[in-house]
Order: structure tokens, then C-alpha cells, then sequence
């Protein structure tokens, strides 16, 4: 760039006025940054700040919404970790978690692998399927799902919760995968069954292996979903089996409480530290 | 002929193989209950609004004649399109931010929190923001202690606080939908634009924003498909009362129990969503050819 080595050349000579010339520049260099820093900053305080809100609002000493708090205590996170339907909600949670993370991890690598690596023809089509539960409110699956399990009487048991989960989950753990999956080198399987393996054993010593980082994302992925998902899961949850999310969902319609802060606070800190070490190990941001 | 053993080691056959299970699952856990809810938006229903047999169109017409039905309808659509504009237009910086700067703690940073909404479940969040709205909540307060108000105002249940809560919610769909389009503009174009003499405005406008059409149609169809339905943020925040589709769906279904016209009700508004996102997306396609020619 002969041109701007030039200004730099000109730039350099000492001159009072030149120099002030360069101070201007600077400055304006400057302000062109932080204005483009500005609405990024802007946006992620946006984007904090009624978490922030509530994670403030869990450590309040009395029993108020008032911001800033009068003073910090523990109390609301004793509350929570002594209430048996808080405790039961976070417990009833986790199991969900349990259950829904493997077999959505299966399914997601199966389904994964078909539409991300496989060659066959409908494959496309296949895929869309796979990925049309996104398309459709929460509202509209959990009447369905509400719907079909009256008609099993599954209505409020955990294998209703669980089927939901599965479905909301799916869509989200197939994609990761198949980004994984059509990043596959076919060379690899075909030197394994060449050398011996069947396809079974090919499959489970050579591709699974490959598509770790797609399955641990979208494990996670799962996880995080599950564990927050409330749309869908308050139409087939049942009063046993209500999840930490729907119990907030109900508490909130009911009454405003700094327990409700605390138990959302924990699962906000959850999700954080779920997403920072994702980040930095599977980086999960390339398969969003 | 060849042996089942070569064929599987095609490749086509162990794709196919794979899929057998997840389309069986897909199949049986969302297609069958979706159908179910069809035929149960064409039944009759009796005086406590229990599903009979047989067929009627009643449920459609009502979601058609009723003011407050349909106008839910309306009012979602118009959440919809306040909502995809605003998430584009705040998420674009950001995810210019995340798609041209180096892996680093900073960008770790926005990553984490540009997600965090994402990942914290939906009632947190609007939790957060019946708090933060709320009377002796921190916009209450502030504006008190800068002297521009004097009693608190009632921003909970207006629907101003619906639509920053539904934004809040939502704004990471387009960031990263914005992010993965953003990624694959060549530096090299924007340096020729600039080399060539052009400002930076124009550059955005003539280069950036044509190139981020993919992007930028991408967020706005899954912004705007994820506002129609969304009941939860609403409920939450603005109340039982607010006019939207997604809220009259789940009052219909798990207030009033009126399964059928809540079966009904959500079709229309399935079939609504699809429609403007097969328009945007023709649109989009349009104006891409026009472009390239």
C-alpha cells in the first residue's frame, strides 16, 4: 500500500502542526473504536442485567423486591435447600436429566450420523423431519403430547415428561451431530472394515469415536435445555413430577418470593458455567 | 450381486440403518400426536366442552369469528415482525463482534453472555424481569432517585415490557444465526470497498448488508416463528390478559378446557407463521437472484 506509507512517512516528519494533526487522528481512531465498541457493550448489558437483577435480588435479608436490597443474607438459599418442593422440583429435575441426556444422545448420534454422513436418497428430507419439532410452538407439542397421553393415560407420570423432553431435546442433539458427522472422513471407516471389522464394530470403534466433540456438545446441549425447557413440560407435568422450572413457573403466577431469586440464581450459575467451559474446550460455538 | 457386507460398507446402507430408530421416534412421539391434534381441532364438542365424534369445521369458524381469537392472531404477528426487526438490528453488532475478532477471553466473554439468556430457562429470565420491573425494581428506583418520576410506574403489565422481554429472550437466535452469516464475508471485499474510496456507511450498505442477506433472513425467520407461539415470556410478565396467540392457545387448552378450539386455534396460527416465512423466504430468494444478475 504505497499510499498510506506515504501519510505514515508524512505523518512521521516532526512538526508542530503535523504533529497535532497525528494527535487528531489518534483521538479519532480512538472514538471510531469504542463507537463501535459501544453498542456491544450496550447490548450484552441488556442482555445481563435482569439476570444480574435476580442474582442481587437472591441474597436480600428481607422479604422484598426493593433494589438495591437493604441488606445481604443467606436466608433465601435456606429456604430453598429446606423446602421439600423446591428440594423435590431440583431432584425430580435432575433425574429427568438422567434419563432424557443418554437416550437423547443415542437417538442424536443415529440420527445425526443418517443425515450428517449417510448417501442415500430422501436423505434431505429425512432431515427436515428430524428438525420440524423446532418449527412448531411449545404451546402446540405440549397440547398434542397432552392430547395423545389422555388418550394413554400417561397423563402426569414421568415417561409423559420424559417423552417430551426427548422431543424438544432431539431436534437441537441431531443437528450438533450431523455437523460432526458430514466432517467425517469415509477413508477411515472403509480402512477399518478393510481391515477386518465388521460395520457394527467400525461404527462404535471408529465413527463414535470421531464425533466425541459433537456428542459431548450436544449432550451438554441437551442438558441445558432439559433442564431450563418449561413451555412443553407444563402441559404434561403432573403436581409429582413438576421440574424446577415449572414449579418457578407456578410460584411466580402465585406470589413473588426471594426463594424463586435464589433456585434461579442456582440454575443461572449452572447454565454459565456449562456454556464457559464448553466454550473454551469443545468450542462449542462452531456448531451453533 | 452384491454381498450385504459390501453394501453396508457403502456408506448408503449404514445411513440408512442409522436412521431407522430416531425416524421411528420422531414418528411416533411428534408426528402422530400433531396428527392427533388435527382431527381434534375438526371435533365437535358437548356443553362442557368435551370432544365428540365427528366432524365439524365449528372450531375454525370461531377462531375466524371471534374478536378474541382472531385479533390474537393479529396481535401476534404484529409482536412478531416489532420483535425480528429489533432482534436484527441489536444483534448485528454483536454478531459482527463474535464472527470478525480472535479467539480471546474478551470474545469468551460475549460469547457467554451473548448465550447465557439462551441457555437460562425461559421463566428465569422473565422472572428477571418482573423484578427488574417491578415497583421498588431497579428502573422504578433509578428514575425515582433522578427525580423523573415520583410514584412507581405500573410497567408490569404494560405490553412495552412484554416486547423488551420477548427481545430479551430471543436476541440470541438472531445473534447467532447473524454470526454464522457474518463469518463468511472475505476481509478482501471490505478492504477493496474501502481502498476503492468508499465510507464506512457505504460500505455497510452497498457491501455488509448484501452479503449478510442469508444472515440477516435467517434470524428473522426464526425470531419471528419463535415470537408467534411464545406463551410463556407473556404469561410471565404481562399476564394471563395479554392479547397473544400463544397465551389464548394455552387458555383455551389448560383454563377453559376447550381442547378442540385450542387445537384449532393453533393450526391457524402454525399456518400463519409458515405462510410469512415461505413469503420472506421467496422475497429473500428474489432478491438475491436481482442481485447476482
Amino acid at each position: 500500500m504505497p499510499e498510506s506509507t506515504a501519510v505514515a512517512t508524512r505523518a512521521a516528519s516532526p512538526s508542530p502542526d503535523q504533529s497535532r494533526a497525528r494527535s487528531r487522528a489518534h483521538t479519532r481512531a480512538r472514538l471510531r473504536r469504542v463507537g463501535a465498541a459501544l453498542p456491544v457493550v450496550l447490548v450484552c448489558v441488556f442482555l445481563v442485567l435482569p439476570l444480574l437483577v435476580v442474582a442481587i435480588s437472591s441474597f436480600a435479608d428481607r422479604n422484598s423486591f426493593a433494589f438495591p436490597p437493604s441488606g445481604l443474607s443467606l436466608r433465601w438459599y435456606g429456604e430453598v435447600f429446606s423446602s421439600d418442593a423446591w428440594l423435590g422440583a431440583l431432584a425430580a429435575s435432575g433425574r429427568l436429566l438422567l434419563v432424557v441426556v443418554p437416550i437423547v444422545v443415542v437417538l442424536g448420534v443415529l440420527g445425526g450420523y443418517a443425515v450428517g454422513a449417510g448417501r442415500f436418497p430422501g436423505r434431505q428430507a429425512l432431515s427436515l423431519l428430524f428438525l420440524a419439532p423446532i418449527m412448531v410452538p411449545g404451546v402446540m407439542l405440549g397440547l398434542a403430547l397432552l392430547h395423545q397421553m389422555q388418550g394413554l393415560g400417561l397423563v402426569g407420570s414421568s415417561a409423559g415428561l420424559i417423552l417430551a423432553h426427548l422431543v424438544v431435546t432431539l431436534p437441537f442433539a441431531i443437528r450438533v451431530i450431523s455437523v460432526s458427522a458430514a466432517s467425517l472422513d469415509p477413508r477411515l471407516v472403509r480402512a477399518a472394515q478393510s481391515l477386518g471389522a465388521s460395520p457394527l464394530r467400525a461404527f462404535l470403534t471408529v465413527t463414535v469415536p470421531l464425533l466425541r466433540p459433537g456428542i459431548v456438545a450436544a449432550g451438554f446441549l441437551a442438558a441445558v435445555i432439559s433442564l431450563g425447557e418449561v413451555a412443553v413440560s407444563v402441559f404434561v407435568a403432573g403436581a409429582r413430577s413438576a421440574t424446577a422450572p415449572v414449579l418457578i413457573y407456578s410460584a411466580v403466577q402465585v406470589q413473588m418470593e426471594p426463594t424463586i431469586a435464589a433456585i434461579s440464581t442456582l440454575m443461572l450459575l449452572a447454565s454459565v458455567v456449562v456454556i464457559a467451559v464448553l466454550d473454551r474446550t469443545v468450542r462449542i460455538s462452531r456448531f451453533l | 450381486m452384491t454381498t450385504l457386507r459390501q453394501r453396508l460398507a457403502g456408506g448408503r446402507t449404514t445411513g440408512l440403518l442409522a436412521a431407522v430408530v430416531p425416524t421411528l421416534f420422531v414418528v411416533l412421539a411428534f408426528v402422530v400426536p400433531l396428527a392427533g391434534l388435527l382431527v381434534l381441532s375438526f371435533r365437535p364438542t358437548d356443553a362442557f366442552n368435551l370432544p365428540l365424534d365427528g366432524f365439524t369445521l365449528t372450531q375454525y369458524a370461531q377462531v375466524f369469528t371471534t374478536p378474541y381469537l382472531y385479533d390474537s392472531l393479529l396481535e401476534s404477528l404484529s409482536l412478531a415482525l416489532r420483535v425480528s426487526l429489533t432482534c436484527l438490528v441489536l444483534g448485528f453488532p454483536i454478531a459482527w463482534y463474535l464472527a470478525r475478532t480472535p479467539t480471546g477471553w474478551r470474545k469468551t466473554i460475549v460469547f457467554t453472555i451473548t448465550l447465557s439468556p439462551l441457555l437460562t430457562s425461559e421463566v428465569v429470565r422473565s422472572f428477571g424481569w418482573r423484578v427488574v420491573t417491578s415497583g421498588e425494581g431497579p428502573v422504578n428506583r433509578g428514575l425515582q432517585a433522578l427525580g423523573l418520576i415520583e410514584t412507581s410506574l405500573p410497567l408490569l403489565r404494560s405490553p412495552w415490557t412484554v416486547f423488551l422481554a420477548v427481545v430479551h429472550v430471543l436476541l440470541p437466535f438472531a445473534i447467532i444465526a447473524l454470526t454464522a452469516s457474518l463469518k463468511t464475508i472475505d476481509d478482501a471485499v471490505l478492504r477493496a470497498s474501502a481502498d476503492l474510496g468508499a465510507s464506512g456507511l457505504r460500505t455497510f450498505r452497498s457491501v455488509v448488508l448484501p452479503l449478510s442477506t442469508p444472515g440477516l433472513v435467517a434470524g428473522a425467520v426464526i425470531v419471528f416463528s419463535l415470537t408467534m407461539g411464545i406463551y410463556v415470556t407473556p404469561l410471565l410478565v404481562g399476564g394471563a390478559n395479554q392479547p397473544l396467540a400463544g397465551l389464548r392457545v394455552q387458555n383455551e387448552a389448560l383454563v377453559t378446557f376447550n381442547q378442540p378450539r385450542a387445537a384449532a386455534l393453533s393450526f391457524v396460527l402454525l399456518l400463519l407463521t409458515l405462510t410469512v416465512v415461505a413469503i420472506v423466504t421467496a422475497l429473500s430468494r428474489l432478491a438475491d437472484r436481482s442481485n447476482r444478475a
